[in-house]
């Protein structure tokens, strides 16, 4: 069991280096078939340690990040507003997720975002930039020159053809840590629509086509090796930028499948009011049935825990 | 020794340029070269009538001359210094000699202070275009500030292959926001002049149109130090021709008392050592008294009164306030707003977001370089106040950041013939994504859900009007209506006054849902169709309960 497990760590090793990110893979991740981890840690607790927790119980921080890789975890630091919006991840699972990389001997971890608000202001009011000040080897940086993206091309995409992406992921391991927030054009804002913020361009998201085709067709090309969402506060409505109504959810989500933690992370909260399903948010359905993930959280492995 | 002295004065002067700038503590002075100024004080106490406290600081200044002579010229003004030392590029190889016209343009510069401050006097400020300090400001703001700006992005593109093979992650993703301005070219066209004057004699400047050195020159001879010649003197006339400000007459052992810096050029020059700088509490000398004609006088004194008569009474000043002008956040109300900044730029160079802008001709000819905000390029941050506290004469008042917040610039008005779901029934949400109040909610109309001003929370901070994704113009604009502008009194009990509340609010959203991502049973829908909102209360005429 073992072998097999790190049978499909060095694939995915494999993957990540030698292809960057994940180019055209047709059908099913095969970790979902293949799996014999929890295909999601739900562990309820305090930011950092709910985290640790979290990753412990998908198998170890070591099943993603090998030695002398270069990590990029990809928060949601979008807004210039405190924690307590939950507008933005928890600081401290930040924190969590980067400390852990560097203990699996990452060379480097850099925690990156394209933010929507002034690049300056944003670091410092996340809190992301100060919790990770005294870590050597992980670095905080907002990028919002055109010069730090590349275009690369979506092969399945739909409405997109080709995009400009962060440079940095394309030869990275890429965690995505997104918060748990409402989203008026897309219902939720989890790890799929968090991606927006590795790309240059998001406008035409909003004025040129479906969104949530946009967002599937962005998860073809950028697929995080694991995702964590920061469940800890949950804004259920006046996402995404807020304020909005923020519940406390105390919750880490984990899992290697970003479709199945959207997923489960649309149930633990009445978004706007009401109790939704993941198959009722259009752009989680459409990756769903484009075979990037499963939806339904019955069909899936979750470890429960508490610290 | 001077040169050392005023090399430091110019870098302080650029050090507190550049603390000018998001997160600038409250204590620290940044804008303190220009409050020192004893001219752009008068100047806006004058035209404004009110009593300015930061303009206290001139004082300083002005007690310092009064007690030691005009140093201020040759040993603090950054201008001063700026022409000295691009004096050596330039015209070290030009052999200037002395201007026939001398003695006649030296009355300009107190001809341009009495024009000045009549035209304070009927109103209008107009020290702003030639004092020395709000024009190096202004062109540090508009001109240097950007280039310099852009010059290091260019070295660290130039240094980016290095540093991303070095693995300096920081340096690899470093990369400077590009500050842009409107009415560079004109600032630089002013400064280019101020400079190129220097050809025709060393310090023109100064010499002949500094209207603040006229200013402190009516109250140097007051000095303690004074410039002596002892019988040493063999009259070669070496210190004529060294003096920068042409303070020594035909007469050597004779000093021109209001035009000496007491820069001591020509005690170093001297072959005899004639020259001393003693401590001397004797009277003003003969050549000291001022010799402005009646008639210049008269002419300058009529010409500011003119002037000022021509930039108010006009069509601008009628229109104020029904212009499409949006101001910083705490500037004072429109009339006094002119009437009180100094173009000086400290509020652009400061803004964290690049939005506030010079305006040319927007508001006449009094609001030439006044600050506006730009909202289709960026907009008015909310963790941001610092325009407010780098103003020097508080033409925008310096509030907390609360307050700050209710210090409402205008309102953003939806423009439904271009917004992408009023017109074509698209999914955008940006305005509503973007908005830090919550002041854009969704509605329920026709079948989908659109976008909606909430007047009462929006205080004009223009995100929505930056971001909205409509080309050319956005669909969603701010306009001025329902500015709040105070002299003085709290923002915060005016807002609350108006019932205006930029705080959140977050349960009117749940008209979010349809439509908005997640797919509501189609039964379920019509189940919970929420009643629509915009559906017209019956009203009651105006006046009863």
């Amino acid at each position: 069991m073992a072998g097999d497990k790190r049978g499909i760590s060095r694939r995915q090793f494999l993957k990540a280096t030698a292809a960057g990110v994940t180019i055209g893979l047709a059908g099913y991740p095969d970790f979902l078939t293949a799996a014999e981890e929890a295909d999601l840690a739900v562990i309820s607790g305090e930011p950092a340690a709910a985290t640790r927790k979290a990753l412990e119980a998908l198998g170890g921080i070591g099943r993603f990040v090998k030695k002398g890789q270069r990590v990029v975890i990809k928060p949601n630091m979008s807004f210039a507003k405190t924690p307590d919006f939950a507008a933005t991840t928890h600081p401290l699972v930040v924190v969590a997720v980067a400390q852990a990389c560097l203990e699996a001997g990452a060379r480097e971890v850099l925690v990156l975002d394209h933010t929507l608000q002034r690049a300056e202001l944003c670091l410092e009011r996340t809190g992301i930039r100060d919790a990770c000040r005294n870590m050597p080897g992980v670095h905080v940086l907002a990028l919002q020159d055109r010069k730090f993206f590349q275009e690369i091309r979506i092969p399945q995409g739909k409405v997109l053809d080709r995009v400009e992406v962060l440079k940095d992921i394309l030869d990275s391991v890429l965690i995505s840590v997104p918060v748990a927030k409402s989203h008026s054009a897309t219902g939720v804002s989890l790890g799929l629509k968090g991606l927006m913020g590795l790309i240059w361009d998001r406008d035409s998201f909003h004025s040129q086509f479906n969104i949530n085709q946009g967002i599937a067709d962005l998860a073809t090309v950028i697929r995080p090796q694991l995702t964590i969402l920061d469940a800890t506060r949950a804004m259920a409505s006046g996402g995404p930028g807020g304020p909005g109504d923020v519940k406390k959810p105390n919750l880490i989500i984990a899992g290697v499948d970003p479709v199945a933690v959207d997923s489960y992370g649309v149930g633990i909260v009445p978004w706007y009011g009401r109790n939704f399903k993941g198959r009722q948010v259009e752009h989680l359905l459409i990756a769903h049935e484009r075979g990037l993930g499963q939806i339904d959280v019955e069909k899936l492995k979750i470890t429960k825990g508490t610290v | 020794m001077r040169k050392t002295i005023q090399a430091l004065s110019l870098l302080l002067f650029t050090a507190f340029f550049l603390l000018a700038t998001y997160r600038l503590p409250d204590w620290l002075p940044a804008d303190i070269y220009l409050r020192l100024d004893p001219l752009l004080g008068i100047n806006a106490v004058i035209a404004s009538r009110e009593f300015i406290a930061r303009v206290l600081w001139s004082l300083l200044l002005v007690g310092a001359t009064l007690a030691v002579g005009r140093f201020f010229c040759a040993y603090v003004c950054p201008l001063g210094a700026s022409i000295d030392f691009l004096d050596f590029p330039f015209f070290r190889k030009v052999r200037r000699g002395d201007l026939k016209t001398d003695s006649r343009l030296r009355r300009w510069k107190y001809f341009l202070l009495i024009v000045i401050i009549a035209a304070a006097v009927a109103g209008v400020s107009l020290a702003y275009l030639i004092d020395p300090i709000a024009l190096l400001t202004r062109f540090y703001t508009l001109v240097l500030y950007p280039l310099t700006i852009a010059v290091v992005n260019l070295l660290l593109d130039l240094l980016r292959p290095l540093s991303q093979g070095l693995g300096w992650v920081g340096l690899a993703h470093l990369h400077y926001p590009q500050p842009v301005y409107y009415m560079t070219a004109l600032t630089l066209v002013i400064f280019g002049a101020v400079i190129a004057l220097n050809r025709l004699a060393p310090r023109f400047w100064c010499r002949y149109l500094c209207p603040l050195g006229a200013l402190l020159s009516l109250i140097s001879p007051l000095g303690v130090f004074k410039r002596r010649v002892n019988e040493e003197c063999n009259r070669c006339m070496a210190c004529q021709k060294a003096c920068p400000m042409g303070a020594i007459p035909e007469d050597p052992l004779k000093t021109r008392g209001p035009e000496c810096i007491q820069c001591r050029e020509c005690a170093g020059t001297c072959p005899q050592k004639a020259i001393s700088f003693p401590v001397s509490f004797s009277g003003i000398g003969e050549y000291s008294r001022f010799d402005l004609s009646r008639r210049g006088l008269f002419t300058s004194l009529a010409g500011g009164l003119t002037f000022g008569f021509i930039a108010i009474q006009n069509p601008f000043t009628l229109l104020q306030g029904r212009r499409q002008l949006i101001r910083p956040p705490g500037a004072l109300p429109e009339t006094e707003f002119l009437r009180t900044c100094i173009r000086c730029g400290e509020c652009m160079k400061s803004c964290v977001t690049n939005t506030l802008q010079p305006c040319l001709w927007e508001s006449g000819m009094t609001g030439l370089w006044t600050p506006k905000l730009e909202p289709r390029m960026a907009a008015c941050e909310p963790n941001c106040n610092v325009c407010g506290k780098v103003c020097p004469t508080q033409a925008i008042r310096s509030l907390s950041l609360e307050e700050k917040t209710y210090a409402r610039i205008g309102t953003a008005v939806l423009r439904k013939e271009t917004c992408l779901v009023w017109a074509q029934n698209k999914m955008c949400l940006i305005c509503d994504e973007i908005c830090p109040y919550n002041a854009i909610v969704f509605r329920p109309v026709e079948g989908y859900r659109r976008p909606v001003v909430v007047a009462s929370r929006c205080n004009g901070c223009g995100y929505c009007e930056q971001r909205c994704p409509v080309k050319g113009e956005s669909a969603i604009v701010v306009m001025t209506d329902g500015e709040i502008r105070l002299k003085e009194g709290s923002y915060i009990a005016e807002a609350k006054k108006l019932n205006l509340e930029f705080k959140p609010d977050p349960g009117d959203d749940k008209f979010v849902i349809e439509e908005s991502g997640f797919k509501v049973d189609q039964e379920k829908q019509k189940e919970e169709k929420l009643p629509p909102t915009e559906e017209p209360a019956p009203q009651k005429p105006k006046g009863f309960l």
